[in-house]
């Protein structure tokens, strides 16, 4: 039986030892204690996409400990994984299924955050960091599909890379940088390997803490605000009372409030990897044979529409173009300089994104059932 | 768990602290809970499965009788493990575990000296029964049934 009321928990305790040598209060008054807009409706889209790559990172990890990167060993090492170490099922499937999840959520937030004009001022580099965020989320989905090494890994690089080899002036290069060398071989094995355990980790880590720290210092995006303010008074920043002059913002404590939501959405997003990745296992198809194309080779789901786009389109079209959308999806907070934030003030860029979207999903309809 | 009923009927306190307490006993319940859940995979994954620990057992040729000279020995695989197959005119053909038993070192055969040596710290060993002449380790060598048939030289490891 503990000692109650009289004594604080040894926990109280503990941290107040370390509070008085670290001054530990302050820190986390400033991460914790700020405020957002009691309007704001993230859909907790941003925080999911982290928490999956919470999950991607532990599980990557844990997959390492086991996996061998040579076209001899790789796809035995994925067999050895997923029929004789403990757990091993689990923890492969709950990683392609985090990283299909990852990419869905990472996009569904780009498009909530497009669809509430959150990128606008002061936010645009935050915009730019993310779609770098996208972009490597991309690359660890291209990476990781190689490294089981067995007939549609092997399948989806040559054709992915063989692509990448189309893109104008510098294909030709790029398809040697990618392949290390002109085929697809033990290089690209462990090339790959690397960027997908090293260089994106390390990349990826380093632009997430860029942009939560840019959130952080702006504070939300409040939806109902009427123009985008260059001059927007940052939350974090502002005394939590006595903030009469702004325009009376209504506002919510960050912690407890908004984190104990983005805890809960954390729990029912653990329990559906769970689900997923017990009654659909991640599969492994028979080992790579560098003589045998099988019959019906498509990339991931979320690269489909790109996949159908090239089937109907020349070649340096067809590659060219999503280039283009990539860059204007980056500049977009730079050249979109309407200033309001109500979609129906916005017609031209909800319209484009409107057909953009359909067209996309529609492509990846197209693609699947094709 | 036990602190359950005392929330109810607990009449001296007042209630908001009682429901705070249990809120907190549950709150703690379900980090912990959680914590299991996730750990237990975890820690089972990088548990090494069994078969990789066990290297296999069994007779195994190692050679034939003229790859093992009077006077001469040499350090052979059998099931994954190394074995020293030493021929001596007194001893005659005997097999030893070529792990030192002091640090684990493999050890070797000293042709000019005529005996078992392990190269870490200069333990020797007797190449007729295994047994320490000098150095550190603690125990000597065991040895492992040598059978021969024909003119090939079998040895049996790993009974377990």
């Amino acid at each position: 039986m503990k000692t109650m009321e009289a004594k604080p928990s040894m926990g109280r305790r503990a941290w107040n030892w370390l509070d008085l040598r670290y001054k530990l209060g302050p820190l986390f008054e400033a991460l914790l204690h700020v405020e957002i807009p009691i309007s704001a409706r993230t859909f907790y889209l941003g925080g999911i996409t982290l928490f999956f790559f919470m999950v991607q990172a532990i599980t990557g990890i844990l997959l390492a400990i086991y996996y061998q990167p040579t076209p001899e060993a790789a796809h035995k090492s994925i067999l050895f994984i997923m029929n004789s170490v403990n757990f091993g099922w689990l923890i492969r499937s709950i990683h392609s299924w985090g990283a299909n999840l990852m990419i869905l959520f990472c996009v569904m937030h780009l498009l909530r955050v497009f669809f509430q004009a959150a990128y606008k001022a002061p936010r645009e580099v935050t915009w730019v960091v993310g779609i770098v965020l996208l972009v490597a989320t991309l690359g660890f989905g291209f990476t990781g599909y190689l490294l089981p090494w067995d007939q549609r890994a092997f399948w989806a690089t040559t054709v992915g890379s063989e692509i990448a080899g189309a893109v104008p002036l510098v294909g030709p290069k790029l398809l040697i940088f990618l392949r290390s060398g002109t085929e697809v071989t033990a290089r690209t094995l462990s090339r790959f390997f690397g960027m997908h355990v090293l260089v994106l980790p390390l990349s990826l880590v380093g632009a997430l803490l860029v942009h939560i720290v840019m959130v952080h210092q702006q504070g939300l995006a409040d939806p109902k605000r009427k123009m985008a303010d260059p001059n927007e008074v940052a939350l974090a920043s502002a005394p939590a009372s006595g903030s009469e002059p702004e325009t009376k913002r209504k506002l919510l404590p960050f912690f407890p409030n908004y984190v104990l939501d983005e805890v809960i959405a954390w729990y029912v997003m653990l329990a559906v990897l769970i689900v997923l990745a017990s009654l659909f296992p991640a599969g492994l198809e028979a080992p790579a044979n560098p003589l045998l194309t099988p019959a019906h080779t498509k990339p991931e789901w979320y690269f489909l529409f790109l996949y159908q786009w090239l089937k109907l389109v020349p070649r340096i079209v067809g590659v060219a173009l999503p280039i283009l959308g990539g860059l204007l999806l980056v500049l977009l907070p730079f050249f979109d300089r309407n200033p309001y934030i109500a979609a129906r003030r916005r017609p031209i860029a909800i319209t484009i994104a409107t057909i953009t979207l359909i067209g996309v999903v529609a492509f990846t309809i197209w693609g699947w059932r094709s | 768990m036990e602190e359950h009923p005392q929330t109810g009927s607990d009449k001296g306190q007042a209630p908001e602290l009682s429901r705070r307490r249990f809120l907190g006993y549950f709150l703690g319940f379900s980090v912990v809970a959680t914590a299991v859940g996730v750990l237990t995979p975890v820690i089972g994954y990088l548990w090494p499965p069994s078969k990789a620990a066990a290297g296999g057992s069994g007779r195994v040729e190692v050679g034939k009788t003229i790859d093992f000279p009077a006077g001469q020995g040499k350090v052979v695989p059998v099931n994954d493990k190394p074995v020293i197959v030493v021929n001596t005119a007194q001893g005659g053909l005997k097999a030893y575990s070529a792990i030192c038993t002091h640090l684990g070192c493999i050890v070797g055969w000293d042709q000019p000296r005529q005996f078992i040596l392990c190269p870490c710290h200069d333990g020797r060993f007797n190449p007729i029964n295994g047994a320490v002449i000098s150095g550190p380790p603690p125990a000597p060598l065991p040895e492992l049934p040598v059978t021969v048939e024909g003119d090939a030289v079998y040895v049996t490891s790993g009974s377990a």
